[in-house]
Order: C-alpha cells, then structure tokens, then sequence
C-alpha cells in the first residue's frame, strides 16, 4: 500500500517572450505551484480542484517525475522523486490526453511494448492485457491500429496500457477531459473500482461535479497554492450554503479579486 | 539493456512494417537514382552518337582539291551549292541551317606552292561556338587544316624524314585494379556520405521530433525506461535503418553506372575489392553512420517539430556535402593522422583511400574510433536532452 506525501514543492518556470504575451505579462518567471503539501492515501480519490492556469498540470507532472519540482518533494513509499525517479515511475502511472499512442501500432503491439519496458513476463502480460482489454471493451479492437480507433476508444486504450504494469498509484491529470459522456462515466466509473482495489489515486480537475463524484478528499489549488485541503465532506461545512461550488467560487473571488462565475 | 533492445525493435517495426515508409526509405531512394542515371546515361549517349554522326553542312569558296581530299578522309560533311552573300551566310550559321562557312583565297594553292616571298594565303571561317554542330564541324575542320599543314611542310623539306624529330614509345603500364578502384574512389566516398546522411534524415526527424510533437514521447518518458535506454535504442536503430536506405541508394548507383558511363552495359566490378576491403569499409561506414545518426537526434530533440528538425539539419547536410565534394574533385587524400580525427572528412578520406587500395591502417584505427568517440558524447548529451524538462516539455 502507498502512500503519496507532497511537501512543500515549488515550481518556478521561465517564461517565453511568446508565453509572456499569452500570460499578458512582461515578468521573465511565473511560479506555477508554490509551496504545495498533501497527502494522498491508499482506497482514497485525492481531488486537485482548481481554475485553468492554477498550476494543477505542473504539479502532476511533478508527481510523475516528468519534472522536477524546484523545492520540496515527494515521498512515496520512502521514495523521493528528486532521486528515485526510476523506481518511483514502476509505481505510478499518469494519465492525461496530452500523452498520445502512436496511431500507427495496434493495441496488442502497444500493450507488449510498454509490457516489455516494464519487465512483464508473458504469462502476466497475457493475463492483465486479457482483464483490461475486457473491461474497456478493446478486444474487438486489438488488431486495429490506434489511428482508426474513435476518439473514446483511442482515450480507453490509454488508460489500459497505462496500467499494464498495476500500478498502486494513478495519477490522472483532468480525467473527463475531452470525453463523450459514456466514455466519461466508463472512466469515472473505472476509477472508483481502482479505489476499493486499494489503490492511490490523485486527480485534477477545473470540474466541480467531477468532485463531487469521485474525490473522498479534495484540495483546491488557485494560483499555484492550496487554498483548502480535507475531505469533501469537511470542506462543504466552510462553505457559507454547504455546496463546494459557493466554497469554490468564493475562494476564487478573494484570491483573484474577480467574479469568475 | 533490455529496454534498448525493446525500443531499437520498436523503431525498426515502425519503419519497416509501414509500407509508405519502406517505399520512401528503401525502395524510392534507390529506384529513383537508377532511374535519374539511367536516363542521364540515355540521353548523354544519344546526344553523342547524333553528333558523330551528323553530316556537316558547309559552305565553301574555293575549296582546294587537295584539301577537299582530307575532308572526305577525316568528316562526314556536304558542300552547300547556292551562293550568298556574306550577310546571309551569318545568318545561316546563327540559325543553325549551316554548320561551317570556309573561303579561301582564289589562288590559295598557288600561293602556298610560291609560299617564297609572297603574303600568307588566307582561310576566312565562319563558325558558331555555341552551336554543337558548328563547334563540331569547326574542330574537325581544324584536324583537318593540320594534316594539310603537315602535308605542306613535309612537301617543302629537301628531306621528308627530317619532319620527324624523336620517336616516342609509351607504355601504359597502369595496374588494372587500382585504376578502376580510383574510378571507385572518385565518387563514391561521397555519395555514400550523402546516401547515409539522407537515410538519417528521411526517418531522424519523425523518431525524435515528430514523437514530441504528436506526444507520444511523454507516453515513453513515464515509464521506468532510463533516458539512456532511450536515447541508445533510437539512435542504434536510426543507424541500421540509415544503413539499409543508403544501401538501396548505393544499389540504384551501381545498377546505373553502365549507362552513365557507357559501359556497354557491363556492371562496374565492384569484385575488384576482396573481402577484407568490404569488412574495412563495413566497420568504417557504422561507425560514420552512428556518428551521422546520433547528430541527426540531437537536433531533432532539440527541435519542438519535424520541419523544425529538417530545417536544423540541412546545414550540416550541406557541410558533409562540401566536405565529400571536396575529396572527389579536391585535395588528393591525405595522409596526416590528424586530420582523421575530423568527422565526416575522416570517414571519406579514409574510404577513398580504401577503394584505391592505398591507405593507413592507423588512420583507419583513428577515424573508427574518433567517430565512435564523438558518438558516445553525442549520446551523452542526448541523454541529457531526453532528461532535461525544458526541451521534453517547451512550451
Ligand atoms: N513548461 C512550462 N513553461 C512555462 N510555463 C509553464 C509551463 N508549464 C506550465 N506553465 C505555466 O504555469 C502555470 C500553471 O500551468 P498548469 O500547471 O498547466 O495549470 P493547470 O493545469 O492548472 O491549468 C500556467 O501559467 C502555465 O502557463
Ligand atoms: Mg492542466
């Protein structure tokens, strides 16, 4: 069972003169998270709530050691992300729309091949491949390459291989995005049933109702801090009506000084 | 380990079971070449044959018969009968309708038999330099002037033989072999420069920068793959694929050679070169290829797209192309050791050295292994690349 400790990271990017002009401001650095902490636990959903541009991206990306946070760190299981970034990333996996499959390869092809980088025998490969291929319906599928998938299917195979290897931590950087909604629910559902199997899962996500139907503990992330963090349940009871939706854009208004909704 | 041989037979999957690339890498390389020199070699040929045989057309004041003698003898021509002005013969020879005008002084053969004394006789001539035919009617016309010239002086010698001053006796004691290898040496240095480099730039490009553009390289970066796994098994697999398109370039070139150059339709011999020479040039061109190739991932992880990547390389692709040109048509391959340590320049120095049969094991042993050395440091910086977050991840 892993546990996932965030403590105190801080991330400092430099900008571009043409991300400077996206940003509207003529500041060279932009701390994209800053002096984040959290804990996530084993058969818990761990929620990063938060705004675009909040800096939710960046400390996934973090997490999965994709980058690496300028102060503080990350401890799974005694691991530290500044050091053990091999080990860690035989723990983890991270999912997000912006990591692609190459539309050229099948699925079967795929699912060998990141089997393979993760040292699976063949027998375990056959079986995960089996259980995963099944659940999200891709056996139909397995032959055809990835470019010829739908757009839903495509999104399901990424989860899939993603977990090739069982990972006791999911990542999953804003998991409906950009999914129709029976391939949203099937996620949503997915990831549900990965958390009474006991595993670790972090998401992030701008929406509310995503929240409210997944998260056991949420953390709501603006401008790169965290603003509040407990369980869904607690937090609702600092919310003026109960509803994490007035929390929300409560908080929102106080940090950034303007009505969002 | 395992995960280099794991991505090297992915990237060696990804090309050679996609039809459209194995059309483009190995099979339009080669076709296209064959086929760009074959048809070079036709129409080189045929343009020579027409002018050999092309008749002459020339108009003629005057004609001395002793001259007109030596023109049937030397070239295929015909005398124009009409007259014309001098105005219209210029013309004529600007458009191309006549090939040679030639006017002799009226009393040419009598001035030349009282050459005592008396004023040169003259030959006024028309010609157009720009003009094949022309210029081919004119030079011919000159071979024929100088055996008449011959015919004249020897003519007026008290002793005929004294025209002869020495004897000459050469003997073309050339050793088959290296002449042809010089053939070899000539161009083939560097068109296989060439060939390795574009193989490497029809697929380097797509491997590294395309998988950042279409996102597919976080997909790897996730996993616990070490960066130098990656960065091993691109470019190992970059190298054979480069190898095998520069191969089918290479095959395209010696199946045109006979028609380029007129071989009557006999293939160059490339069994001239033993075994040993093909296992020398083997071992030199993977450790160019692996130095050309890792070059070629630099720049395409350096790029944020496949245009960007392309648009990178190209200078460097006209550097290697400069460099081979000028060992084909330059500086005679030398012998310093040091100048080895050179990429690319080594390589082909080395190789032509090779193919003619003359050339330093040591500078061999140097070029190898500098090629190797620059390799293994290209890799490193590569692995750095892969790992740093600001070029996986520029926004
Ligand atoms: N690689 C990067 N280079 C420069 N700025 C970045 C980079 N990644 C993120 N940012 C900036 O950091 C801030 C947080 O971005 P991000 O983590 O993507 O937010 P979110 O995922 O919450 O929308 C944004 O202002 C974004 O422009
Ligand atoms: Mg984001």
């Amino acid at each position: 069972m892993y546990e996932l400790v965030v403590k105190d990271i801080k991330k400092t990017f430099t900008l571009s003169k043409k991300q400077q002009k996206i940003e509207k401001t003529d500041q060279k650095r932009k701390v994209a998270v800053d002096k984040l902490s959290f804990t996530a636990h084993p058969g818990e959903i761990y929620g990063l709530l938060g705004p675009n541009g909040a800096g939710k991206t960046t400390a996934l990306r973090c997490i999965s050691t994709l980058i690496k946070p300028d102060e503080g760190d990350i401890n799974i299981n005694g691991l530290s992300v500044k050091h053990d970034s091999l080990e860690i990333r035989k723990h983890i996996a991270f999912l997000t729309s912006e990591l692609k499959l190459d539309d050229f390869f099948t699925p079967n092809y795929l699912f060998r091949y990141f089997s393979n980088l993760h040292g699976l025998d063949e027998a375990t490969m056959h079986e995960r491949k089996a259980k995963l291929f099944n659940r999200f319906g891709i056996e139909k599928f397995q032959e055809v390459k990835v470019g010829d998938l739908s757009t839903g299917m495509k999104q399901k195979l990424s989860i899939a291989i993603a977990l090739v290897h069982d990972p006791a931590i999911i990542i999953f950087d804003e998991p409906t995005n950009g999914l129709d909604i029976l391939t949203a629910r099937s996620v949503i559902n997915y990831l549900l049933e990965m958390k009474t199997e006991g595993k670790t899962i972090i998401i992030s996500t701008h929406i509310l109702d995503v929240v409210e139907k997944l998260c056991d503990k949420v953390g709501i992330i603006i401008d790169g801090t965290l603003q509040v963090d407990g369980t869904l349940s607690s937090i609702k009871t600092n919310s003026k009506d109960g509803t994490l939706e007035t929390l929300f854009f409560d908080l929102m208004e106080e940090k950034v000084g303007e009505d969002h909704a | 380990m395992r995960n280099v041989m794991t991505v090297f037979k992915k990237e060696i999957y990804r090309v050679i079971s996609d039809k459209r690339l194995v059309l483009t890498v190995f099979i339009v390389p080669g076709l296209s070449i064959f086929l760009i020199y074959s048809l070079m070699g036709t129409i080189i040929s045929s343009q020579m044959t027409e002018a050999e045989t092309h008749t002459a057309k020339i108009y003629a004041e005057h004609l001395p018969s002793s001259i007109e003698t030596i023109m049937d003898d030397q070239m295929r021509y015909e005398i124009v009968e009409e007259t014309y002005t001098r105005d219209e013969l210029e013309t004529m020879i600007l458009e191309g309708n006549l090939d040679l005008v030639m006017i002799f002084d009226e009393d040419f053969t009598a001035q030349i038999e009282a050459y005592q004394g008396s004023a040169l006789p003259s030959i006024e001539v028309l010609y157009n330099q720009s003009e094949q035919h022309s210029q081919g009617a004119f030079s011919r016309f000159q071979g024929v002037m100088a055996t008449f010239h011959e015919q004249v002086i020897i003519e007026r010698l008290e002793n005929p033989e004294d025209y002869q001053v020495y004897t000459l006796s050469p003997s073309n004691i050339m050793d088959e072999r290296a002449a042809a290898g010089a053939g070899f040496a000539m161009l083939m240095p560097m068109l296989i420069v060439i060939f390795l480099f574009a193989g490497a730039m029809s697929i380097g490009p797509d491997a590294i920068a395309g998988e950042k553009e279409r996102g597919t390289i976080a997909t790897l970066l996730v996993r616990p793959v070490k960066r130098s796994s990656i960065a091993l098994g691109k470019v190992l697999s970059l190298a054979v694929l480069s190898l095998l398109s520069a191969l089918s370039s290479f095959i395209g070139i010696i199946l045109s050679l006979p028609r380029l150059m007129q071989m009557d339709d006999n293939l160059p011999d490339v069994s001239i070169y033993g075994v040993s020479e093909y296992l020398l040039i083997l071992a030199l061109l993977m450790s160019t290829v692996l130095f050309i190739v890792a070059l070629i991932s630099i720049l395409s992880a350096y790029a944020k797209t496949i245009k960007e990547a392309s648009m990178l390389i190209m200078p460097f692709y006209f550097i290697a192309i400069i460099v081979g040109v000028m060992n084909s048509f330059g500086a005679d391959t030398s012998d310093a050791a040091l100048v080895h340590l050179i990429p690319i320049y080594g390589p082909i120095n080395v190789l032509s050295g090779i193919l003619m049969f003359d050339f330093m094991l040591i500078n061999l042993i140097i070029t190898i292994l500098s090629s190797l050395l620059y390799t293994a440091i290209l890799i490193v910086v590569l692995n750095k690349m892969f790992s740093s977050e600001k070029i996986m991840f520029q926004k």
